[in-house]
């Protein structure tokens, strides 16, 4: 028989979530090396620090192993891993230590700015960061929800464990203050 | 938050002004223009804001102010090296899958993993034509017992289920393409993941259960 390239796994994650409640473990790592990007880029915005988000994002993905078995069928694992990264990254602000800004930022090569553009928009980005750390926990959920991970509201609202309209408001009002502190540091 | 912005100046003052107000002169919400710039949105003007230049100057301006927070969400963000061996490595621990298979020669004791088998035939199925998922595991349950059972000879101290001494029991749960003769595929898994476990680990008794559980399209994912 002829060998054929070995097959990226094709199949959705509902398929990979029943087979890991099965106890196919091999499933579970294909859900978390689709997932785990995900997990700390979330948790890295929410917590503003590289190491709480990396312990936010481990203990996120065990904490949903650990509870595979009360994952109701038909629902969307993404969804409920967010809500497991945003329940976990409350914990560790709540009880944490000051978040860096600079730590937001990984080191992203820019040859197209001048130098001078480059310093510019960089402190522009850091403004960013400094800004979405200042905000209360719930308005910084759903703007990195809403904003950084192009979630919709009834997306949100599903991780938030909220309403659409209550989402609005809330982003109503995160995006004012966002915007009235990016406005002191123009 | 105050009531609606007249004429606003230019520049910073304008910004400030607009974000303490709840409406324009002309009566259009603000947040409904953040949220607008916000989306994406910004040059998607309707009837009202190409005619007004109330509406067109917050606009502008609110464009500016958002512009660094929609760079700040384009930035890739990669997870740290070795998050998934972290975590998985920990599940590992927490289901105790640490059973072995072994061999004790003259010169000391071979253990590989029951992992590392249920891996290798897992790895060895995905190469077989059709076959678009396979998924390992060591055996449970009645089979397990069974093996278990028949292998009490060389138990080995930390060996539970599945894979004892020189004999396995491998479960594959496998996702096949439509149209591939499904009966053909699987006894095909059977016979390459038989062959790629005696020939690679040494085992001498090998039992591959192959479950075909989804038939996919060639554009499903």
């Amino acid at each position: 028989m002829k060998a054929a390239e070995v097959a990226e796994p094709a199949v959705g994650d509902a398929y990979l979530v029943t087979r890991a409640q099965e106890g196919y473990i091999d499933a579970y790592e294909i859900l978390v090396q689709r997932h785990s990007a995900m997990a700390y880029r979330v948790a890295l915005r929410l917590t503003g620090n590289h190491h709480d988000a990396q312990d936010v994002a481990q203990e996120a993905l065990i904490a949903a192993w650990e509870n595979l078995t009360r994952f109701r069928a038909g629902s969307s694992f993404s969804t409920w891993l967010y809500q497991i990264v945003t329940r976990r990254a409350l914990n560790k602000v709540s009880r944490g230590r000051p978040a860096s800004s600079l730590e937001l930022l990984p080191d992203v090569a820019d040859t197209a700015a001048e130098p001078a553009e480059q310093a510019e928009r960089h402190l522009a980005v850091d403004a960013v960061t400094d800004a979405l750390l200042a905000l209360p926990f719930p308005q910084r959920v759903v703007i990195v929800l809403h904003h950084f991970e192009g979630l919709s509201y009834a997306e949100v609202a599903a991780v938030t464990g909220s309403t659409e309209p209550a989402v609005r408001s809330h982003l109503f009002r995160a995006r004012r203050a966002l915007g009235k502190t990016l406005e002191e540091w123009r | 938050m105050s009531g609606p912005v007249n004429d606003p100046p230019p520049g910073r003052q304008a910004a400030r002004q607009l974000l303490g107000a709840a409406t324009l002169a002309c009566g259009a919400d603000v947040d409904l223009l953040l949220e607008q710039v916000a989306d994406g949105r910004g040059g998607d003007r309707d009837a009202h804001q190409q005619q007004c230049v109330h509406c067109q100057a917050a606009l502008g301006e609110f464009t500016t102010l958002w512009s660094p927070v929609t760079e700040l969400a384009a930035v890739p963000v990669s997870p740290p090296h070795g998050l998934v061996a972290a975590v998985m490595t920990q599940i590992r621990i927490l289901v105790r899958d640490v059973w072995y298979t072994l061999e004790v020669t003259e010169i000391g004791a071979i253990r590989i993993a029951a992992r590392i088998v249920a891996a290798l035939a897992r790895d060895s199925a995905r190469m077989i034509p059709g076959v678009r998922v396979a998924l390992g595991r060591s055996t449970q349950g009645t089979i397990a017992a069974l093996t278990e059972r028949a292998t009490l000879g060389h138990h080995h101290p930390h060996a539970v289920v599945g894979v004892l001494g020189r004999t396995a029991v491998v479960d594959l749960a496998v996702a096949v393409t439509y149209q591939d003769p499904v009966h053909e595929v699987a006894r095909d898994i059977q016979r390459q993941v038989t062959a790629t476990l005696r020939d690679q680990i040494g085992l001498r008794s090998v039992t591959v259960n192959v479950t075909v559980d989804d038939i996919l399209g060639d554009d499903e994912r």
